[in-house]
């Protein structure tokens, strides 16, 4: 924005109205700044701002907090509207902040020095360097830039990336360049901020202090709207060798990622864990006795390939990716009328799955859905979402990986996202129209003929659609820009669509993002392996945005076929891959597990018998379940993963240990305790099966001993009578799998 | 406070009236006493709700078991064609088996759909839906809600189920590779609740193909072997109003998949306009996207086409002179496809780069003529949308030159779908009209939901109201009368006119007191004059499938019925009928003031002191209320012909309104039960005394002890059928709708001096 000239500002046009004592206060202020001419002019945009930046004085929790600042003082986040900021100091509060006779009276500086009681304590010293910018700005006359004063054209970080060992350190250096050519060390005045405190710290004068994780950390540096980023490797440097030869490119990227961080892999995972992981990963089920046994006793070079396609082939990846996406497309149950609405919406997704809809033609069909619910299940979607601004914000962080939150009230902190952008894409969903159906609380919805254009709140000015950043040529009345959309998302060359979600996936099958949190894709947070990301993302664009086939280019490689036992140097690896990362089974998962190997099943309101927690349709079934709200079941509330909890807590081991949920599976007259302790079979074959269940793999020589010792130990009743044979047997089944269901084998997969 | 659901009127609406009417109704309703809350709504109507199986070949004899409500006394089975007939079953003893009869429908009786009727101890039940096809049919008999329990199905043959709740039904079938199996579900446009789910699996049960959107499987069979289908309701509900019927049938290559008949959506009245061919005369020609690529037409012109591709648009071009004018009209939704088609033109100047295009007219929902109940609770219209997303307009020509109309369906932005066609005409005017009937409905809390679909079964002395609404194609703009013929003996109807300029009139069907059990299946014309030309068209009438108790949970499901069969049961009579005290037409003098007085017979009790019943008919709208006493035997209306300023000639009146009557259902019941167990009784007495006579014979006594066994049992039956009879009779509080028997008031010119 061009700065306003001093004369054209409506703040100043009243200055001059004043009476008679503010021309004598005036001309008492103009012979100060005669007197100070012959000092270098101090810029309130380039010196002023920064300066209060630095300080903190425009973030959130001070001068910039919402609905007037602090204590009657407003200024705009970080800088953003230094015009503001400028008439706020200048004119607010009858002119007692700055003071230009005797500058250090005040009260900006008196306040900022703790000379004066200020909330905030002292920001800047007397002594300090960001005073007597200040204070000699003040005394300059506390001018607004001129309209030709030099502005910043760009702002340069040294150096950019680079190698630094556990607990090195590396000095940032920042320059700014300016519009008349200028260029100066802003290094002091920059603000520092790094991705991953327990990798790296940074200090206020740019200081990067690694510490003793290794891996890859990233430095956020912003000066004045500008952001630059410092990239670390912090390598282990053991050697690395003997790695095996890439399955694809996914392995290129990893191994060559490994090699420069000197952190050797794992071994390759064996059949059987390899199998349960990949079953878990894909269809969110353990692998059955029968596959187990099938797999492990064959002997094809191929299988591991062979059992992917199968899992992709079943019905459980549809139902398992579906629980997945109708989580964070808020399929979320608030009045027992929306049962048929989110039934339709959830089977639609997990069709869609099934018949392997290309990804791109999927969010299609949502963005720009019209129609009735029953006829065209995705308009459900606009049933949950109902606002212009709530419809971009979810598309843009759930298919753009990009938060455009913060853009709606002003410009984004951390990215080039202004509020003409946020509105902009606003824009395209203005033209969106309804019409009551016959169902309560249910529209119809269509393209509601009409330019497409949004008002930025702040400026008034009406906004056409355009796609963060991108132009989007005219779009005729009778065109739905939400079409438009889609084809701007889903072009080859479109910079988001396909990385959020390839990083999406990725993080489903490795825990962690490429980009971590993986709806936060910007410039200030670069993915650990970026070659990777970009070869994932054009492999995904180049099957024709094929989900099925990204899940099988990632379980194909070896790099997820590393097993989670760490070597002697990759324990501390967080996000090289170097071994795979274990992982608490979700909600779901777990309680299908449990039920598998119990023998038993959770009914749910309504739904068939023998349907799986990770077929339910929506979040209503999370109130009759203890077991689904304890392990942390989504409510479909947000659009981000992170609503699902995957920490521990002590609520999930006691539920685990002896809750009656558990009691009543491990005790079920028809469960797998009962059948066993029924059968006539060999306790070994008997306590194999109990393994294949719930490990996919044989028990060990000592696991079989214990468990076998166990079954035999005679039991007692509570008066110490010894139970008869049959009681015993169903006793000691159901302790050996309630030992089972309680080890990290279990419960993780790994 | 109105009762009754009136043409919606734009303009001024008082606030503080409707704000104490608000403020009345809710304090009537907190200090009601507490009988009112049990108070139900509309009396008993017959409903035939299912038959099972749902249709059945050409040329066969179909047993099928019935369901319904207040069924009590069915004999007769009757189809809206008369190809198609019933007998009731017999047992081994020749006696009719309850609920069940034998359909035999006739070789030459096309394959479609028609509707089945109850007669009843009330009249003619309401219509289910019945199917007539040519494949063989079977029906679900056991449970198959399993691959181990998976029905075997031959392809080219028809399966009559109901699904299961909570549960999927499994049907397996054998089909060779290559083969092109088409499997459709029918259900909705059967009557049925279900929202059908259909699944193809493989033989293992795994899903291969799923359809969830009423549609059918084109299932083209990638290997020789065994497949399953599966078929459940969305949400898994099911039971006896889930039912469905099931097609496997082979199709050739290249031939389209044609689904199985529906019923017509209450919308589809409006169309076609009278002489429009069956065929059209063009079809649209693709690419036609771009202006550039605009399809040229010239007016007149009526074609066909499709909203396919997805975000099709279809642009025609055509030439035109200032001042013409030409109704644009379009069909589509009204075909019962899920469009909703929308258009614009403009007009084109200049040419090549320095065109520039003007809009000119925008055409989009056609709506409908009364309001419509704007969601499943409040009743603030009825639950009949005569409206569609079709649309129909007129373009007014504003200079001469080329134009260019726009059409494109507002719901086919991502739909990939060819069947989704539409017909559009543009003419010049050709002004006509269509109607509409549906029951009257009462506007209450929560309406009369459960007693949506009201069958014309009379009560002996009753006069019911259905309201007609027209659609005016082309500007017509005159009066529509209303006539209804071939009712039976005793039940007589009286139309009361859409006035020119109105969308609205009555329908009044009165049978009278001594009138007869019969039935007949009538017809409700309408007539008009177009440009000076009688012109007469037949009035279809709408009904919904299914009560429904729980309206926050289910929606209604209108459409329109083949036939309007009418009925007097003979032994029900109304609560009350009101009659004018001197006959049926009233003779007048312009600017008089008439008093007409009403005789009420009463044949029940009622709640409250009286019922204001507002006056309807044309030109009567702001005559006064008449307030009828519920426990005297007359009622009069004062009626200022001056101030309602109504020209000479007949006019039709009547007066309509609520009450609350002590209604005893069935209590003629009472009387046969008691007989029956004064018989009984005398029969065990008997016995006892034969008892007495037999004593000592010790084998005659072992002997009659068996008959004392079934007397005392047939006693104890007739104890607790004449237990229940008293029950059933007992006084229920059951609002319904009053209508007077309406009146011609003949109004003569004032003779001048």
């Amino acid at each position: 924005m061009v700065p306003p000239q001093l004369v054209e500002s409506p703040g100043l046009r009243l200055f001059w109205r004043l009476p008679l004592v503010t021309a004598i206060f005036a001309g008492v202020w103009l012979a100060s700044v005669r007197g100070h001419a012959a000092e270098q002019a101090i810029s309130f945009i380039n010196d002023v701002v920064p300066t209060l930046t630095k300080a903190g004085c425009n973030v959130g929790v001070c001068h910039d907090k919402a609905g007037g600042g602090q204590n009657g003082f407003q200024l705009s986040l970080l800088g953003f509207e230094a015009f503001e900021d400028f008439e706020h100091l200048r004119f607010e509060d009858r002119g007692r902040r700055l003071f230009s006779g005797a500058p250090e009276n005040s009260l900006l500086l008196r306040k900022a020095s703790g000379q004066a009681p200020h909330g905030g304590g002292v920001r800047l010293p007397p002594n300090s360097s960001g005073y007597a910018t200040l204070a000699n700005w003040i005394r300059q006359g506390a001018n607004y830039d001129d309209k030709n004063a030099p502005s910043l054209a760009a702002f340069e970080l040294e150096p950019k990336r680079g190698t630094i060992p556990r607990n090195g350190t590396q000095q940032l250096s920042a320059r700014a360049t300016y519009s008349d050519g200028t260029v100066r060390d802003v290094t002091d005045l920059a603000l520092y901020e790094s991705n991953d405190r327990s990798m790296a710290e940074v200090s206020d004068r740019g200081l990067v202090q690694v510490l003793e994780l290794t891996g890859k950390v990233a430095v956020m540096v912003r000066y004045q709207g500008r952001v630059a980023v410092y990239s670390a490797a912090i390598p282990l440097g053991a050697p690395v060798e003997n790695l095996p030869s890439p399955r694809n490119f996914i392995d290129e990227h990893v191994f060559a990622s490994l090699k420069e961080t000197g952190i050797p892999p794992s071994a390759l995972s064996d059949d059987a864990t390899f199998l349960r992981r990949v079953t878990l990963d894909i269809t969110g089920r353990l692998p059955t006795e029968l596959e187990t046994t099938k797999f492990l006793a064959a002997t094809r070079a191929d299988k591991r390939d062979g059992v992917i396609d199968e899992l992709l082939q079943s019905q459980d990846y549809a139902d398992f990716f579906a629980n997945k996406w109708t989580a964070l497309l808020k399929n979320r149950r608030d009045d027992a009328s929306d049962i048929v609405s989110n039934f339709a919406f959830h089977s639609w997704v997990r069709d869609s799955l099934l018949a392997n809809k290309k990804y791109d033609q999927l969010v299609r069909e949502l963005l720009a859905a019209t129609g009735t619910v029953i006829g065209n299940p995705p308009v459900a979607w606009y049933k949950r979402v109902k606002e212009p601004k709530q419809q971009l914000e979810d598309v843009a962080q759930l298919f753009l990986g990009v938060r455009m939150q913060c853009a709606q009230c002003h410009h984004h902190p951390f990215e080039r996202w202004s509020q003409d952008d946020y509105y902009s894409l606003a824009a395209f969903f203005s033209q969106v129209g309804r019409k009551p159906s016959a169902t309560r609380g249910e529209d119809m919805i269509f393209h509601k003929r009409g330019i497409a254009v949004a008002n930025n709140v702040k400026t008034g000015q009406p906004l056409r659609p355009a796609a963060l950043g991108d132009a989007i040529p005219p779009i005729a009345a009778g065109e739905d820009p939400r079409l438009r959309l889609a084809d701007w998302m889903s072009s080859k060359t479109n910079p988001f669509f396909a990385k959020a979600l390839v990083n999406r996936y990725w993080k489903h099958f490795f825990q962690r993002g490429l980009i971590e949190p993986e709806d936060d894709i910007r410039d200030t947070n670069p993915p650990t392996n970026p070659e990777l990301l970009a070869a994932l993302e054009k492999h995904f664009i180049e099957s024709g945005f094929d989900l099925k086939e990204l899940v099988r280019v990632i379980t194909r490689s070896y790099s997820y076929q590393l097993s989670a036992q760490p070597n002697g140097d990759n324990l501390a690896d967080r996000q090289s891959y170097s071994r795979f990362y274990p992982r608490r089974l979700q909600a779901e998962v777990l309680l299908d597990a449990i039920d598998k190997l119990a023998g038993t099943q959770t009914e749910f309101p309504n739904l068939p018998p023998g349907t799986r927690a990770i077929a339910l349709p929506d979040n209503s079934y999370n109130r009759a379940s203890a077991f689904l709200r304890v392990f942390g079941r989504p409510e479909g509330e947000s659009v981000c993963e992170c609503e699902r909890v995957q920490s521990s807590s002590l609520a999930q081991s006691l539920h685990l240990i002896n809750s009656g949920e558990m009691r009543s599976k491990l005790a079920s007259p028809t469960g797998r305790a009962e059948r066993l302790a029924k059968e006539d079979r060999p306790v070994d074959a008997k306590i194999a099966e109990l393994y294949l269940a719930a490990f996919s793999r044989e028990p060990r020589a000592d696991e079989l001993r214990h468990a076998r010792d166990y079954l035999a130990d005679p039991r007692v009743d509570a008066a110490g009578k010894p139970l008869d044979p049959q009681q015993s047997a169903r006793e000691g089944y159901q302790d050996l799998i309630w030992a089972l269901i309680n080890t990290k084998e279990f419960l993780f997969n790994h | 406070m109105p009762i009754f659901v009136r043409e919606s009127q734009p303009g001024f609406r008082p606030v503080v009236p409707v704000l104490l009417v608000a403020a009345a109704f809710l304090a009537s309703v907190w200090f009601a006493p507490s009988t009112s809350l049990a108070q139900s709504v509309g009396l008993p109507t017959p409903r035939l709700l299912t038959t099972i199986p749902m249709g059945g070949p050409q040329g066969s004899h179909v047993d099928i078991t019935i369901s319904g409500e207040n069924l009590d006394g069915a004999d007769e089975l009757l189809f809206s064609d008369r190809r198609i007939s019933a007998t009731r079953k017999l047992d081994s003893l020749g006696k009719p088996v309850p609920n069940q009869y034998t359909v035999n429908i006739a070789a030459d009786c096309p394959v479609g759909l028609y509707e089945a009727h109850l007669m009843t101890r009330l009249g003619i039940s309401s219509s289910r839906v019945f199917s007539v096809g040519t494949l063989p049919e079977v029906t679900q008999t056991q449970p198959n809600t399993s691959l181990a329990t998976a029905k075997e199905l031959q392809v080219n043959s028809v399966c009559n189920a109901v699904v299961t709740v909570r549960a999927a039904d499994h049907y397996v079938f054998e089909a060779r590779k290559g083969q092109r199996i088409a499997v459709d579900c029918a259900s909705r446009g059967i009557d049925s609740k279900l929202e059908a789910v259909l699944v193809i699996a493989d033989a293992t049960g795994r899903d291969l193909l799923v359809e969830r959107r009423m549609g059918a499987i084109d299932f083209a069979v990638p290997e020789d072997g065994r497949y399953v289908i599966k078929v459940h309701e969305l949400t898994y509900q099911g039971g006896p109003a889930y039912y469905y019927r099931l097609t496997l049938r082979e199709l050739p290559p290249d031939v389209p998949l044609v689904r199985h008949p529906s019923t017509n959506g209450v919308s589809s009245y409006s169309w076609p306009p009278v002489g429009l061919a069956a065929k059209p005369a063009t079809f649209e020609r693709e690419p036609n996207n771009d202006r550039a690529a605009a399809q040229k037409i010239s007016l007149p012109c009526e074609l066909a086409g499709s909203f396919f591709p997805a975000d099709d648009s279809d642009i025609f071009e055509f030439e035109a002179k200032k001042g013409e004018e030409w109704w644009v009209e379009i069909a589509s939704e009204r075909l019962g496809l899920p469009t909703d088609p929308s258009a614009f033109v403009e007009v084109v100047t200049g040419s090549g780069a320095e065109e520039k295009v003007t809009e000119v007219v925008e055409f989009t929902d056609i709506p409908s003529p009364v309001k419509v109940s704007s969601n499943g609770y409040a009743y603030d219209g009825p639950p009949y949308n005569a409206g569609s997303p079709d649309f129909l307009g007129k373009l007014v020509i504003p200079q001469d030159g080329v134009y260019r109309l726009h059409l494109t369906d507002l719901f086919g932005g991502t739909r990939n779908d060819p069947r989704n066609v539409y017909r559009l005409v543009i003419r010049k005017a050709q002004p006509d009209f269509a109607v509409v009937a549906w029951p009257l409905h009462m506007e209450l809390r929560n309406g009369d939901r459960a007693a949506l679909s009201k069958p014309l079964a009379l009560r002996r002395g009753a006069t019911v109201a259905m309201e007609v609404v027209a659609f005016r194609r082309d500007g017509f703009d005159g009066d529509i009368d209303l006539v209804m013929e071939g009712l039976p003996e005793g039940v007589s109807a009286q139309g009361l006119k859409i006035p020119a300029g109105k969308n609205r009139g009555l329908l009044l069907v009165s049978a009278s007191a001594t009138a007869v059990r019969s039935v007949a299946f009538a017809s409700i014309t309408a007539k008009g004059k177009v440009q000076g030309e009688p012109v007469s068209h037949p009035c279809r009438v709408a009904t919904v499938a299914w009560p429904i108790p729980d309206s926050w949970g289910e929606i209604p499901a209108p459409r329109l019925s083949a036939d309007v069969p009418v009925s007097v049961g003979g032994i029900d009579t109304a609560p009350i009928t009101i009659a004018p005290s001197a006959g049926r037409v009233i003779e007048a003098k312009v600017g008089e003031k008439l008093t007409i007085a009403y005789t009420q017979t009463r044949r029940s009790e009622f709640s409250g002191a009286s019922a204001p019943l507002r006056p309807v008919g044309a030109g009567f709208e702001s005559a006064p209320t008449l307030e009828v006493p519920l426990t005297a035997d007359g009622s009069q209306v004062v009626i200022d012909l001056a101030a309602l300023k109504l020209p000479p000639g007949d006019h039709q009146l009547a007066f309509v309104g609520y009450a609350v009557a002590k209604y005893r259902h069935e209590p003629e019941q009472i009387d046969l039960a008691k007989l029956a167990q004064q018989q009984a009784e005398k029969d065990v007495a008997n016995l006892a005394e034969e008892a007495k006579r037999l004593a000592g014979d010790a084998a005659a006594l072992e002997a009659l002890a068996v008959k004392q066994k079934a007397a005392a049992a047939a006693l104890a039956a007739t104890n607790e059928q004449f237990k229940r009879a008293t029950e059933t009779a007992q006084p229920r509080d059951i609002v319904d709708i009053l209508v007077t028997e309406p009146i011609s008031v003949r109004i003569q010119p004032t003779e001048s001096k």
